[in-house]
């Protein structure tokens, strides 16, 4: 689904990624490993057509991302969810309303948004904070609020960047559970981190990055560095 | 676009001018600032165009005839006048036509008509009169009504020289005009800078939500049009209080102006209420259009 071909991203003279090749198959969870710094972010951003590729293709679907028309992105953009540390949540809305954004943003209809934004956050389990504000949340529940809505327009990919960096062990490990279940759905989910104990539990797939290189790649790997 | 789209929008750039109230009203109240010395420059400048034009109707040079002048001769110098590079118009007016011209000028005081009933007969003159293309040129038409091969015919050639006053109405008006249209220029730019400020803050307010947006595949339009619309919205307000306002000015300052002058309301000002109307939504929405995508250009990396 996702091909990296001699991808290189370059900050100035700096090569935030340099010549990486890599295959990310439908359905997959992939954890991505490193320290700060070594080009995880980055790695993640260029998926999302965020930072623009300095040489290489990058696939998905078949399709150069990088080729594609500045007003196509948005639609390329509605396959994946993405997930910040920093959750990125609407501080005057609702829990309902912030995953409501997202699907307005969509277009989809205004039933349709009534009747799915409960249903998506009852699977994130958050059903019972619908109508809470996200500074009555514990960073645990406004992080699923962020997964619920980069859920909401029912990606083909999770794009998680960091997600448990701000969570304490027992947060940091039902996210976790949280994202195996969306990947057992059947989403592709990427998990860029630098959590050694999160990475260890997952027994998936591990892609260790330092600086710039994919250093190691295992199919059921453990967390390198 | 899809309707559910332009619904939410609209409903977007609604919300941010009522959330943002007093930077609204701020970006209005310029906008109608401008929108006011704009329109009253126009006044200024259409009066004065038709005050000049009127003044200089009002100029032209007479040739009076000596009471036994055939009217075969005055109409043969008539056509030798018109023959002039400078000449515009020829018009003889009979010993007769004269006559009744100054009953009806006088018709009011019995006295001066009485006494023309002391004449047995018509002693007003038969008369040309000559309007010249422009003004610098009544004194050649002068010269020429004066020629020698005339002087058995014309008794009084008379031409009041107010040029000199009309030169200087004319450059009075010129300075009038000048000082609106740099009034004008300087509150466009400070009204297209206020709305430029304006919108580039809630860009800034709204920024977590741009960045959401885009984050979930918002397209660039979708995010975009609030910003615009809110501009329209200020243009609009703007041109509908500008135009309440002028009411006022329209009803009682504009007729007491045509009646001084002598003219119907209308041609004072040389445009209807509709137009006017019309004008000042056109150039708000030119302003605040412009501004607003300059600021969306410079503050939002969609």
């Amino acid at each position: 689904m996702i091909q990296f071909q001699n991808v290189t991203k370059k900050y100035g003279t700096h090569n935030a990624l340099d010549n990486v090749n890599l295959r990310i198959e439908p359905g997959e969870f992939v954890s991505v490993v490193g320290q700060s710094g070594a080009g995880k972010s980055t790695l993640l951003k260029l998926i999302f057509a965020e930072e623009p590729v300095d040489s290489g293709k990058l696939l998905i679907d078949g399709i150069d991302i990088h080729e594609l028309a500045d007003r196509d992105i948005p639609y390329l953009r509605r396959k994946m969810g993405v997930v910040f540390q920093d959750m990125k949540l609407l501080p005057r809305r609702t829990a309902f309303e912030n995953v409501a954004f997202a699907m307005e943003v969509a277009g989809y209809s205004r039933e349709k948004i009534q009747r799915d934004v409960p249903k998506i956050l009852e699977i994130v389990g958050i059903a019972e904070k619908m109508q809470n504000f996200p500074d009555e949340m514990s960073g645990g529940e406004k992080q699923r609020v962020a997964i619920a809505r980069a859920l909401a327009h029912k990606p083909i990919l999770l794009l998680a960047d960091e997600p448990t960096g701000n969570l304490d062990e027992i947060n940091s490990n039902e996210i976790l559970d949280l994202l195996h279940k969306i990947n057992q759905l059947g989403t592709t989910v990427m998990l860029a981190t630098h959590a050694r104990d999160l990475v260890n539990k997952v027994k998936k797939r591990v892609i260790t990055i330092e600086k710039g290189h994919i250093i190691n790649d295992q199919q059921h790997g453990l967390y390198q560095l | 676009m899809e309707s559910l789209a332009i619904y939410r929008v609209f409903k977007n750039g609604l919300r941010n001018f009522w959330r943002n109230i007093l930077l609204s009203t701020a970006a209005t109240l310029i906008m109608v600032i401008t929108l006011m010395i704009l329109t009253v420059t126009a006044f200024v400048l259409n009066l004065s165009n038709t005050t000049i034009k009127k003044v200089q109707e009002r100029v032209d040079v007479s040739a009076f005839f000596n009471q036994q002048v055939s009217e075969k001769q005055i109409l043969s110098i008539k056509s030798d006048i018109e023959q002039l590079p400078e000449t515009q118009s020829v018009t003889y007016i009979s010993a007769d036509q004269a006559l009744a011209d100054f009953k009806a000028r006088n018709a009011n005081n019995s006295a001066i008509l009485d006494s023309l009933g002391e004449f047995d007969q018509n002693i007003l003159p038969a008369s040309l009169q000559v309007k010249a293309k422009s003004l610098d040129q009544y004194p050649q038409i002068e010269q020429a009504l004066n020629a020698d091969q005339y002087k058995p015919f014309i008794s009084k050639v008379n031409f009041e020289d107010n040029r000199a006053v009309i030169d200087r109405l004319s450059h009075l008006l010129h300075t009038f005009k000048e000082i609106g249209l740099g009034l004008a220029a300087l509150f466009c730019f400070i009204a297209i800078l206020v709305i430029f400020n304006t919108i580039r803050l809630t860009i800034y307010n709204r920024r977590e939500e741009v960045e959401i947006m885009r984050l979930v595949g918002a397209t660039n339009w979708y995010i975009r049009w609030p910003f615009i619309i809110e501009s329209i919205l200020y243009s609009v307000f703007a041109a509908v209080i500008t135009f309440v306002l002028l009411i006022p000015i329209w009803n009682y300052v504009i007729p007491s102006i045509g009646g001084f002058l002598g003219l119907p309301a209308s041609q004072v000002v040389g445009f209807d209420l509709a137009e006017m109307f019309l004008a000042q939504l056109l150039l708000a929405l030119v302003l605040g259009v412009l501004s607003s995508l300059f600021a969306i250009r410079k503050y939002l990396r969609v």
